[in-house]
Formats: C-alpha cells, structure tokens, sequence
C-alpha cells in the first residue's frame, strides 16, 4: 500500500505539472491545442485507478484511452479529422453517461 | 545519403528504442546545427545536451509536446545579447529565431542520415525549463529537440501541392500551370 500511494502521489504530482504547464502554453499556443492537451490529460487521468485501490477499472474509460491514444495525432496531419474525433468521443461518452444513468434507477 | 532523400523521408518520430545515441553523432549533429547560414553572421545559437535520466525526466514533464521516452534531447537557445550587439532588434527579435530553427533543420537532417530520429517540440514551459536547467537571462531556450533510435516510422502528413503556393514574378500568377 505505502509503495502504490508513493506512486500515486508521485502520478498526481507529474499530472499536475502537465496541466499548470499547459495551461501557461495553451495562451499562445495554436488555438486546437486546448483540445488536444485536454484528451491527452483525460488519457493520463484514465490511468490512475492503477495507483488507488479505492477506484476500479474502467472497461469503457481504458478503451477511451486507447482510442484517444491511437487518434490524438490527428492533429498534426488532419485538423478536420482530429476535430471529428472530438466530436465522436463526446458521442461516445454521450451514450456511455445514458446508460449508466438509466441503469441506475 | 542523398540530402532530398533525408529531406522528404524524415519524420517528427514520438515513440523511440532506449538504447542511448553515440557521442560521435551527438557531435556530428551539433556540427551540422553550426553549419547553418545566420543573419549577419551572428551564429546566435547555444545548445544544452541533456543525457541525465532525471534532467531528461524533468524536462519532459514541464513540455506538454514531448512525446516518447527518447534518451537524449538538445534545446536550442538565442543568446539575445550576443545578437543584439550583432544585429540590433532585428538580430535579437527575429534573426535569432530563424537562425535557430535553420540550425535545427540543418540538426534533424544529420540525425536522420545517421539512423536517428528526432522531434522538434516548442511547446514546453520556457519559465520551467531556465529553472531546471539553470540558463541565465540573456538565452532565450527556443526549440527542443529529442533525438533517439526510432521506433515508428510514421506517415507524412500531406504536403501542399507546389502549384497552389508559388508565382513567377508576382503573387497571383501561377508557376506551375498544372
């Protein structure tokens, strides 16, 4: 347990500096890196139940994270695409956040 | 090589192999970063090779667009003050920064003709990285370059095609016809 919460708290710490950074980059930065640097936390968030017991594995979150993890180059070579991308993942969260409400009531 | 063959086939790598990049072409790298031409000669460029894992650590950390756990990068700095005095605000405004990124042009040629890979990264927190790597007022940190063996060749992103971008003899008319 004291090996995994350093570890936690060594990934918190590291996530942190990624978005105080890019949150200081993105004021002059191409407007579409917003975006970009925002799915790339939302991957890095998706991994820390890896490091608190407390949380559970996601099965629907770890295959956002590879999706997110193959297609967030798009940006680079495709803005149209990358934009759509966005927009399918919103989908995707979209039908995810419906059946979990539905199935709680 | 042929220089159009490192010209078209090299390509901004993010996933890299962790065997670390030979002293003799981290030098043959730097020498090529030298050899680039520079407004008035102010050869405005400093260069910080950072090996150390931690440095390294630290350094991707506060970069958002540093990708890979390449073994070596290079940031490329202005000395602001050497091109002012050179080149007054013209030197220390822009010269500097096109004489940096033709070095860095000049850096990611030599690594590809040797078998390396390379990343130009210009998203990283300058505030962060002079704390971390200690540059004093005066040096401006400009692009960073990661450097490592490949491992992923990825596709090019399309070019646009010459003929929608140049004109002969005034803006409008076409070079190229077809």
């Amino acid at each position: 347990m004291g090996k995994e919460k350093s570890n936690g708290d060594k990934y918190l710490f590291d996530l942190a500096v990624f978005l105080a950074t890019s949150a200081s980059g993105c004021v002059e930065e191409p407007h579409l890196y917003g975006p970009f640097r925002l799915i790339d936390a939302l991957s890095r968030l998706i991994e820390l139940p890896k490091y608190a017991t407390c949380m559970k594995d996601d099965l629907f979150l770890a295959k956002m994270k590879s999706v997110i993890d193959e297609k967030k180059f798009l940006l680079v070579s495709d803005t149209e695409a990358f934009k759509a991308f966005l927009d399918s993942l919103v989908r995707e969260f979209a039908k995810e956040l419906k059946r979990r409400s539905l199935e709680r009531r | 090589m042929d220089v159009f063959e490192a010209i078209k086939d090299r390509r901004s790598v993010r996933k890299y192999k962790p065997e670390p990049v030979p002293e003799d072409l981290v030098k043959k790298i730097l020498e090529a970063a030298v050899w680039a031409p520079s407004g008035s000669n102010i050869q405005p460029w400093k260069f910080i090779v950072i090996k150390d894992k931690k440095v390294l650590d630290m350094v991707r950390k506060i970069s958002p667009g540093y990708f890979g756990d390449a073994p070596l990068a290079i940031l490329v700095c202005s000395d602001k003050e050497r091109a002012y005095k050179l080149g007054g605000e013209l030197g220390r405004d822009y010269l500097t920064v096109a004489g940096c990124a033709v070095a860095v042009q000049n850096m990611l040629l030599a690594a590809y003709a040797s078998g390396l890979g390379t990343c130009i990264v210009k998203s990283f927190s300058s505030i962060a990285i002079k704390h971390i790597l200690e540059i004093p007022d005066g040096i401006e940190p400009e692009l960073l370059v990661i450097v490592g063996y490949p491992d992923q060749s990825p596709k090019p992103p399309r070019r646009r095609p010459l003929q929608e971008i140049t004109y002969l003899d005034r803006y409008g008319e076409k070079y190229f016809e077809k």
